[in-house]
């Protein structure tokens, strides 16, 4: 689960880690009070969680208030679904640091990221210049030690009181990152003021989506998604992307899920949406159908092959959310695995031809997609 | 022979008393594996599908010789149940369990190299050596899948292993030893590091991998066959070609970021190897008949 800028530096300042002061608006009638608290100049940083902000024009600078006014009117207006706007104080700044953790799934350990030269370019750096990267690992059963923080800074370059902030930064984030369970903690940039101060300019706070449950603080809201029906899906937990193509996919498992939606590109098809209802939710194929029905589409590709997820429980679901939602596309079925004799003979009684092999059924639905057969 | 395990390896299945434990040790035990006891603290004495029971695996192992354990046990509780097969003395630990949080898989993998043993999972659906033995929730009696012969299969994919080792058959071979190494972003065990296994049987004459986008575990494969730790013929299959940049599909280690963990980097290391990379699952068995029929 990602959270948005604003939530990650609530976390970093709860555990210490200085920034900006800021302000969160929902909406244009709280700018002002904001702008009084805040004053100028300041930045009005839309809350979205995609990256690249600052390069899709979506963090601005304004010097008084007519133009926060404009500005953030435009921000709220744009089509990238902005519905908060964390209003910061601009600080002077004189350089841009890079700090992470993330984990390193080979060596089991978490692993610090830091480069003494941060912004938006640290990935370009990362390719021409990976000296300049240090990574520092941390066996979590044993902690952080002082020793993994002299070995970030000194490999980062840096000395002095600049340092001593870097050094009590990295302990703060590193609480951070065991507090949250995240699997990403990221400040990019950390600034040094003209003052000599550092703080974090922005904030990624990824938490672990296993350990979510454990994290009270986080729930899902409407906030994350673009759409209701994403937002509905979410809560259910089921899997679902939308897309605008021809094909809804009902499948069962990530793999095959994945492995269906590769075949239809490979056959000239496209996706009109992408649902799983394996694993857990092997009897959810009723709400697994209401939430597919919510995007258009030309033909519904439902390909399982389960052994828990068993065939003749998701070939009944299948068949009473037919019932149910009435769908007006063809289905094509392609159900196996455990008791799939029985998932054939009820699809058969149901109408629906059981189809055995994943690319004949792909094949198949690209076809009916693009008016070939019915 | 098989690897990881065989007909003489003695198996303990911890959370035998759940229904799903309960459910697929009676499985184990009916495809011939030594099911040698189970655990559930509080649960002392009671008999699963013939099985005795123990409140803990030290209590179990002072009873019976045991030299795998099998967890059958809720995510949130994994972690514990699997430090405690270590402290009993277990070094072949398997769980089926999803969901268990990233920090403690972390923990976990560190904890079983620590002391030379190998944790499989979790989010997986176990090992089969076929004909011999098996560990977790895979379907054995599907016969068009798991037939007895010389190919190993490795799978990050539950869904995709049965599609996907059905074209093994279907090409006219069999399974030695099938391992879901899981979904997880950080498996106990990963895919390269079997290779040695897989490399040292003699029942084993190719070995077919089925992965996905994401994380670095085929170009790691990729390595070990460039420094001749593996030398067998190995074909991979691997979803997520086409899967936009940014989008988590599926599992959690299945997301291509910055350009990196695309199917398309792996296939070329793959290949660069000397590997072979079907573009389909109907492929996997084509190229197997060119590594291995004249």
């Amino acid at each position: 689960m990602k959270l948005f800028e604003y939530q990650a530096k609530e976390a970093f300042r709860e555990k210490g880690i200085p920034t900006p002061e800021g302000v969160l608006i929902r909406e244009m009638a709280e700018l002002d009070a904001a702008l009084d608290k805040v004053g100028f100049p300041c930045v009005l940083k839309s809350q979205v969680l995609q990256g690249g902000r600052g390069k899709a024009g979506l963090i601005k600078v304004v010097q008084d208030a007519a133009s926060a006014h404009s500005t953030a009117q435009t921000l709220f207006d744009s089509k990238h679904n902005v519905r908060m706007l964390l209003v910061e104080q601009a600080v002077d700044i004189d350089r841009e640091i890079y700090l992470s953790i993330t984990v390193d799934p080979v060596q089991a350990t978490a692993m610090f990221i830091g480069c003494a030269e941060g912004g938006m370019d640290i990935e370009q750096l990362a390719v021409t210049a990976p000296e300049k990267i240090i990574t520092v690992h941390v066996d979590l059963r044993e902690g952080l030690g002082t020793y993994h923080i002299n070995n970030l800074l000194y490999g980062m370059g840096l000395s002095g009181e600049i340092a001593k902030q870097v050094g009590a930064i990295a302990r703060n984030l590193y609480k951070t990152f065991r507090a949250y369970d995240a699997e990403l903690v990221e400040i990019n940039p950390l600034f040094v003021t003209k003052s000599g101060t550092v703080l974090a300019g922005d904030g990624k706070l990824n938490i672990d989506d296993n350990s979510v449950s454990r994290q009270p603080a986080y729930s899902l809201t409407r906030d994350y998604f673009d759409s209701d029906v994403e937002f509905a899906a979410a809560q259910e937990g089921i899997p679902y992307l939308q897309f605008s193509g021809d094909i809804a996919l009902m499948c069962a498992g990530a793999g095959l899920t994945t492995t269906v939606f590769d075949i239809i590109h490979d056959f000239k098809g496209t996706v009109a949406t992408y649902l799983e209802f394996g694993g857990a939710n092997y009897t959810k194929a009723v709400r697994t159908m209401e939430l597919c029905l919510q995007t258009p589409s030309k033909v519904i590709l439902v390909v399982t092959f389960g052994t828990i997820a068993r065939a003749d429980v998701m070939a009944h679901g299948l068949i009473e959310a037919i019932k149910i939602h009435k769908p007006s596309v063809p289905i094509v079925t392609c159900i196996r695995g455990t008791n799939e004799e029985e998932a054939f003979r009820a699809l058969r009684e149901a109408g629906l031809e059981p189809m055995t092999n994943t690319e004949e059924a792909v094949q198949r639905a690209v076809d009916i997609a693009a008016g070939r057969i019915k | 022979m098989s690897i990881f395990i065989d007909k003489n390896s003695r198996v303990l299945v911890q959370g035998i008393t759940g229904k799903e434990g309960a459910f697929w040790a009676k499985h184990m035990k009916d495809m011939g594996t030594q099911v040698v006891f189970g655990c559930t603290p509080g649960k002392e004495g009671q008999e699963v599908e013939g099985i005795p029971v123990y409140h803990s695996v030290r209590r179990g192992v002072a009873e019976h010789a045991a030299d795998t354990a099998m967890l059958f046990v809720p995510a949130r509780f994994a972690k514990d149940a699997i430090f405690e097969a270590l402290d009993a003395g277990i070094r072949k630990i398997c769980s089926v369990a999803d969901g268990i949080p990233l920090h403690e898989t972390i923990q976990i993998r560190k904890a079983a190299q620590s002391c030379g043993a190998m944790f499989v999972g979790g989010n997986t659906s176990g090992i089969i050596s076929v004909g011999e033995a098996m560990m977790g929730t895979i379907p054995y009696w599907i016969d068009r899948v798991y037939k007895k012969g010389h190919v190993g299969v490795m799978t990050r994919s539950g869904s995709l292993t049965n599609e996907v080792t059905a074209e093994v058959v279907r090409g006219g071979f069999g399974v030695s030893t099938l391992i879901g190494v899981g979904g997880d972003p950080v498996p106990g065990t990963r895919f390269a590091e079997f290779l040695p296994m897989y490399e040292a049987d003699p029942e084993t004459h190719a070995v077919v991998i089925i992965g996905e986008l994401g994380g670095t575990m085929e170009e790691e494969v990729a390595e070990a066959m460039q420094a001749k730790i593996f030398t067998k013929p190995l074909v991979a299959f691997m979803g997520g070609r086409t899967a936009p940049e940014g989008k988590r599909m599926g599992h959690a280690g299945a997301i291509v970021t910055g350009g990196r963990g695309t199917v398309q980097g792996k296939t070329a290391a793959l290949e660069k190897a000397g590997g072979k990379v079907a573009k389909r699952p109907s492929e996997v068995g084509r190229l197997l008949n060119e590594f291995l029929k004249p």
